[in-house]
């Protein structure tokens, strides 16, 4: 069922890139994305019974530890994006003092 | 209201053909790369957790891209957040933010608390869930009540960012060791077969330089955020 | 020897970090050794990949090849590689004397450079991943590091729409994992022709290809180039244009050309998207009245053009359109550092306030024009090679013809437009003093590089890529009459349609496609290349 309802998260997330007219909120959309598609990929490498991959013994049928760790690489990447795109929010709203994308358009 | 309708239209779509793929996908997973760290994982790394022996061992270099990826947010965020012109009408959240005592005298209990859980969880990244990154955020939280506590802390930034770029050297100086001792670039200093404990030293190495280039990293966006460059 | 792949990636970050913790402004001029010591190890692996071509795979950490993180050196990355090279020291040159006292400016520079070299050399799916993040990131920063009102807005769009391309491509990447085992580039393009098609492929090549279309501005995702491009400072523009836009070109070589081409072979569709593209972006950049949109959307039109060369997977069109890649680099690259110099001494950036460029700085007017002779593909420069290479393939079909011809011919009207500025008076008060030695010598080299391509170009493409090009006749009369013909159709046209500055052309130049939609068209592509899957 998980795999699922993670989808929908990714989902959600991209409509709300295309409905949003506050700048922060697409920037929240995009962070959504990103946690959504980390989700995805953690659940679709696990499942029920499988024992964590913290052990010695060979014979235990362990979750694969691959997605894992590609995912602790993702979560930093995805948190310097989204601190960047932030930083920039505030200082376009410091020169504009408006924060919709509609009054950006000069 | 047109975009938003075609926008629907398009995800239903595509959350459908996703959904079909997904339904193929235990017939169709292939087992290889999982069974390989089964089998292997603990014998050549030398660490049991063995998420931490891939991101250390076998895919150090995504590693090193990420703590290079760190060290750029860090300069890139600094340096857009300096006020050098002149803005219409720059807003300061600090100027109106009044802390609770509770707060303060909660944060004075946790401080010691949540600085000791995240050594021990770098520390421990080879043994237990946990790890350089994980262990370095949880570092950051601690050192960032600090800065809840008195709003009015000095920090010099120049020599953070100096203290990470060192680190970070340091990190692809270590991680480049193992060209001379094996004959190998990016893996383990120690062979496989000098015994776990040796292996585990650059583990530790590895993992207390990764926690602590985080932790300066993140508070240092914080601090950026906080103080907009004044 | 055969670790040289990876100093390059890393001497160019090591260099970054130490010019940023040494306080003295003169540490700064450590870039050009460093571009000194990158070319001549180039060169030294080169020779050694001659000699020993067993070594082109470089796994970390002695794994197994299918474990392990690899890079991987052909013909095709090395060549971008070079290219890499000789246009950031260009663009350091020029820039050098501007932002000396900046340390960021050159932290974020070079070490833009390590990590692109990075991107071109790496043989695994997740690590481009981290270098495309990487690549997006440093390329903000550098738009917006003026931090003027649009800079920042056109930085926001592009990290946005990246971020968000890459999420998708990450998708993609999951996919192949659970398909395959690994995700090392060469391996999965072996296995993929003894699979059988299923959803879970279709799906994984629909999300990478929108990634891909984004990152190379094609036709419906191309809206963040023109604020980007248009608004940063000329030698990032310079940069972003000539190099950067290129590496999505590169990646559907490797990556739908390499790895997805046994189950979908779409050369169809790359030939008529780069018509559209090519069409669109002369058309939009006809209209413009700004130096810089109208070399910004002109990008996207030779982007289009390179597409059509690149579709057709091999023989004198295919090596064309990597010709035609290396050539835009050149001449794009010139004329916006031309552009820059122009605007800095003149003070402001609209086409019809620039007026008498030959009288105030001869020598920039004629590398500018040099810059107009390469890009309309006038015998004698490297874009009447290119193109006409390019033209091989469908030379029988008139439709395809009649088409390739009028994008030419909307290039020449685009450029008549910036031809304008060499005649006439120049306004009171015009200080030349503001350009230098140093801006002149890279564009120098630039157009030196350009006419030695144009002339020499059976040489240098049977070293580059061992194809004997067919000869494009270069000294006939009948190509010199075709090249005048079409230029003065060009110039009527100008004259008599675009100066008038009609109601439509207004509306075309002032047409942009705000964030919000720009998703609605990645959405569209997305599922446009999986219902073609479907076939």
């Amino acid at each position: 069922m998980n795999p699922y309802v993670t989808l929908i998260i990714i989902l959600v997330g991209l409509y709300g890139l295309i409905s949003s007219t506050n700048i922060i909120k697409s920037v929240f959309m995009a962070t959504m994305i990103e946690s959504g598609v980390i989700l995805l990929f953690l659940n679709l490498g696990t499942w029920n019974g499988g024992v964590i991959p913290i052990t010695s013994d060979v014979s235990l049928a362990i979750v694969d530890p691959i997605p894992q760790a590609l995912m602790i690489t993702t979560i930093v990447i995805g948190s310097t994006v989204t601190s960047l795109a932030l930083i920039i929010s505030i200082k376009i709203f410091h020169h504009h003092g408006s924060i919709e994308w509609k009054d950006l358009k000069r | 209201m047109i975009r938003r309708i075609i926008g629907l239209s398009l995800l239903i779509g595509l959350f459908f053909f996703m959904v079909e793929a997904m339904n193929e996908f235990g017939v169709l997973y292939n087992d290889e790369a999982r069974l390989y760290f089964q089998t292997n994982g603990f014998l050549e790394t030398g660490s049991l957790n063995l998420v931490t022996g891939i991101y250390l061992d076998y895919r150090l270099l995504d590693t090193l891209f990420e703590a290079g990826i760190l060290l750029v947010a860090v300069s890139g965020v600094s340096w857009i957040a300096q006020h050098d012109h002149i803005e219409h009408n720059p807003l300061f959240m600090l100027d109106r933010f009044k802390i609770p005592e509770l707060f303060v005298s909660i944060a004075r209990v946790l401080y010691p608390i949540v600085l000791l859980f995240g050594i021990y969880v770098v520390f421990n990244g080879h043994l237990a869930p946990g790890g350089g990154f994980q262990g370095g955020s949880i570092l950051a939280t601690a050192l960032l009540i600090l800065y809840y506590i008195d709003l009015n802390k000095k920090t010099n930034l120049t020599r953070i960012f100096f203290i990470e770029k060192v680190l970070y050297l340091l990190l692809l100086l270590i991680s480049s060791l193992s060209f001379f001792t094996r004959g190998f670039l990016f893996t383990n200093v120690v062979s496989p077969d000098m015994g776990v404990a040796w292996q585990s030293v650059f583990l530790i190495t590895l993992n207390v330089l990764i926690g602590a280039k985080v932790a300066l990293g993140l508070t240092a966006i914080f601090i950026a955020f906080l103080k907009e460059g004044r | 020897m055969n670790i040289l792949p990876i100093v390059w990636v890393f001497l160019p970050i090591i260099t970054a970090i130490i010019m940023f913790m040494v306080k003295p402004n003169w540490i700064h001029g450590l870039v050009f050794p460093l571009q000194a010591i990158l070319l001549l190890l180039f060169i030294l692996y080169i020779g050694h990949l001659r000699a020993f071509p067993e070594d082109a795979l470089l796994v970390f950490g002695g794994y197994a090849d299918w474990i392990g993180i690899s890079f991987y050196a052909d013909a095709l990355n090395l060549t971008f590689v070079g290219l890499t090279i000789v246009m950031f020291f260009i663009i350091m040159y020029y820039s050098f004397k501007a932002n000396r006292k900046e340390k960021k400016y050159f932290f974020f520079l070079t070490f833009l450079e390590g990590v692109f070299i990075g991107l071109l050399m790496t043989n695994d799916l997740f690590n481009l991943f981290v270098f495309l993040e990487l690549t997006s990131l440093l390329v903000t920063i550098l738009i917006a590091y003026r931090k003027a009102e649009q800079s920042l807005k056109a930085g926001l769009q592009y990290l946005l729409i990246s971020s968000v391309a890459a999420m998708l491509y990450l998708i993609g990447v999951m996919l192949i994992y659970y398909l395959f085992g690994t995700i090392n580039i060469r391996l999965v393009a072996e296995m993929m022709s003894t699979y059988e098609d299923t959803m879970l492929m279709r799906v994984a090549y629909g999300l990478m290809m929108a990634a891909w279309m984004v990152k190379g501005a094609v036709f419906p995702v191309y809206a963040w180039l023109p604020k980007a491009h248009g608004v940063a400072q000329s030698s990032i523009s310079a940069l972003l244009s000539g190099l950067i836009v290129k590496v999505s070109l590169y990646l559907i070589m490797r990556l739908h050309g390499d790895m997805f081409g046994q189950p979908y072979g779409f050369d169809q569709v790359f030939f008529v998207l780069g018509f559209v593209s090519g069409g669109l972006g002369v058309l939009f950049a006809m209209t413009q009245k700004d130096i810089k949109q109208v070399l910004a959307y002109h990008t996207i039109s030779q982007v289009g053009l390179m597409m059509i060369g690149i579709s057709f997977g091999s023989g004198n069109s295919y090596v064309g359109g990597v010709l035609h890649l290396l050539n835009h680099a050149l001449f794009k690259g010139l004329l916006f550092l031309a552009a820059g110099v122009i605007i800095k001494v003149y003070n402001t950036k609209k086409v019809y306030e620039i007026r008498g460029l030959f009288q105030t700085m001869p020598w920039t007017a004629t590398l500018f024009l040099v810059g107009i002779l390469g890009i309309t593909g006038a015998p004698f420069f490297n874009g009447y090679v290119s193109k006409t290479m390019i033209k091989y393939a469908f030379a029988d079909d008139a439709l395809w013809m009649i088409l390739f011809q009028a994008i030419n011919v909307g290039t020449m009207i685009s450029f008549s437009k910036l031809l304008v500025m060499f005649t006439g008076q120049p306004k009171a008060g015009i200080d030349v003093g503001k350009s230098s030695f140093r801006q002149h010598l890279p564009m120098t080299l630039m157009a030196i590089l350009m006419l030695a391509i144009g002339l020499f170009y059976q040489p240098i493409i049977q070293t580059l890529y061992g194809f004997t090009a067919y000869d494009v006749h270069i000294g006939s009369l009948a190509s010199l009459v075709d090249y005048v013909l079409y230029f003065s159709l060009g110039l009527t046209l100008y004259y008599g349609v675009i100066r008038k500055d009609a109601k439509p052309f207004q509306q075309i130049r002032d047409f942009t496609i705000s964030f919000p939609s720009l998703n609605v068209w990645l959405l569209a592509v997305v599922l446009v290349f999986l219902g073609l899957t479907l076939r």
